[in-house]
């Protein structure tokens, strides 16, 4: 089935993205349309240009060129309100960036209630309930210091889900994880592929992305060298690039 | 000797009771103090970010120059002379003092203060914004939120040594005939004709209020530490 058929309107659409950092081109002439429910996993030798591509979606990079159109608007724009598109936005990244000098509570309500002008009650119950589903109901008063990797990679994630995002950004969600931790953090992300949530990941995990994607992206020097689903990219890819790429990683 | 002190401390103290300069001049001492303290922090605040800002961003190109100016100017002069310059020179007109050595002081330190805040700032993960910009926080909240509290924590010690020597440095008040604690104690000696009681006094009571703000700081940071069991 052509995923292009099944739907109609991107979510996000990448058009012709490029970023320099001065002289250096690490992102090229890149595009993309990302439909709602899709797990967009994006694989690729290090300093291939990943994880400044995913943090070009949300302008953490100022992309150089192109443009990103969010749910039908270009977030590139000068005028865009960044800050509002990021709040639909989620991201989780490599090294958790919780807020130490917050219980996790406070850490998960802090967005919803001083963005979205939630009340404390209500903030609170998502978060608790959110918490709940990742397994840490009873951490919610402990500081993130008090947290193992796991436990704080999945309280980011939550944090980024009580914004109700439409699309979450996971930037290598499990690099810094411990092996034994990878697996409580995957199930999570399992869990939200799984409820259709729309989802890019910048990943080193191979196996998960095979198993939970539905395209995978391979990006080396900047920019897209092969696009296809799970089983085709991995059983059958195509370019030289891609297979000399896998036949070092799997 | 008993009957010296005793007269002594009449002299001093108890005659046309000159205690009260001591406690007269304690109290303008600490309002000049307290209130310059929150001008300080107010201009170190603000400077501090800006500059901070400029040094992650490159951007505010302008302002991080005024605030340069600023920092150079008022770090490489005396505080007497910034004193005397801002009490004779540019609010030559001012009938209250008061107001006007809270001002001088307040501008002096708060460029001492915009410093520490800024290596505060400097000193917190930049992940720590990226995670508060990410949830769709502005730069200016980001700040407020994540990154000035943690910042604040780590200073805490530094903004208390500020404040001990701006508590110190009121004492050239006296250069604009404001009736501090040190000035307090020169009219005394100068009744008296004895240097003895008036500058111990003095002397103890600046220590007795820098013990007493130390000690605040130290039961604030240990409160403020609570989070890093």
């Amino acid at each position: 089935m052509n995923i292009d058929e099944r739907r109609e309107k991107p979510l996000i659409q990448v058009q012709n993205l490029g970023k320099s950092f001065g002289n250096v081109q690490v992102l090229k002439d890149i595009s993309l349309d990302i439909y709602e429910g899709d797990v967009v996993f994006v694989v690729g030798p290090s300093g291939s240009g990943k994880s400044t591509f995913l943090r070009c979606l949300n302008r953490l990079e100022e992309p150089t060129e192109g443009k990103i159109f969010f749910e039908g608007e270009d977030i590139v724009d000068r005028r865009a309100d960044i800050d509002r598109h990021r709040q639909r936005m989620g991201m989780v990244f490599q090294t958790f960036n919780l807020f130490p000098h917050m219980t996790i509570l406070k850490n998960l309500t802090i967005g919803p209630m001083k963005l979205q002008k939630k009340s404390r009650e209500e903030a609170e119950k998502t978060a608790r309930e959110l918490l709940e589903r990742v397994g840490l109901a009873d951490r919610a008063d402990a500081y993130p210091s008090q947290l193992s990797g796991g436990q704080k990679q999945r309280v980011a994630i939550v944090r980024a889900l009580c914004m109700m995002p439409e699309v979450m950004l996971f930037d290598e969600p499990t690099s810094a994880l411990d092996p034994e931790m990878v697996g409580e953090v995957l199930n999570v992300m399992r869990e939200l592929a799984r409820e259709k949530m729309t989802m890019v990941v910048v990943t080193h995990e191979m196996g998960f992305a095979r198993e939970i994607a539905t395209r995978v992206l391979f990006l080396e020097d900047g920019s897209f060298v092969e696009e296809a689903p799970p089983e085709e990219f991995f059983g059958n890819p195509k370019s030289e690039r891609l297979k000399s790429f896998l036949s070092k990683v799997l | 000797m008993w009957d010296r002190l005793s007269e002594q401390i009449y002299l001093n103290f108890i005659k046309d009771d000159r205690w009260q300069y001591f406690t007269n001049g304690l109290e303008v001492t600490l309002i000049i103090a307290f209130f310059a303290a929150l001008l300080g922090i107010v201009i170190g605040l603000v400077v501090g970010v800006i500059r901070s800002t400029h040094e992650k961003t490159h951007k505010l190109k302008f302002l991080n120059f005024l605030c340069s100016i600023y920092l150079t100017v008022i770090r490489g002069t005396p505080v007497v002379v910034q004193l005397m310059i801002i009490y004779y020179i540019i609010l030559a007109n001012a009938r209250n003092k008061i107001p006007v050595a809270i001002l001088a002081f307040g501008i002096n330190s708060g460029a001492y203060v915009a410093e520490i805040f800024r290596s505060g700032i400097m000193s917190i993960d930049n992940g720590q914004m990226e995670a508060g910009r990410s949830l769709g926080f502005n730069y200016i909240q980001t700040m407020w939120y994540v990154v000035m509290p943690q910042a604040f924590k780590n200073v805490l010690p530094a903004l208390c040594n500020e404040f001990i020597a701006l508590l110190k440095e009121t004492s050239v008040s006296g250069y604009i005939a404001l009736q501090d604690l040190t000035k307090a104690g020169d009219i005394v000696r100068s009744r008296t004709f004895d240097p003895f009681f008036p500058l111990l006094t003095v002397a103890a009571i600046y220590l007795v209020c820098v013990i007493v703000l130390t000690q605040g700081v130290k039961i604030l940071e240990r409160r403020l530490r609570q989070s890093e069991h």
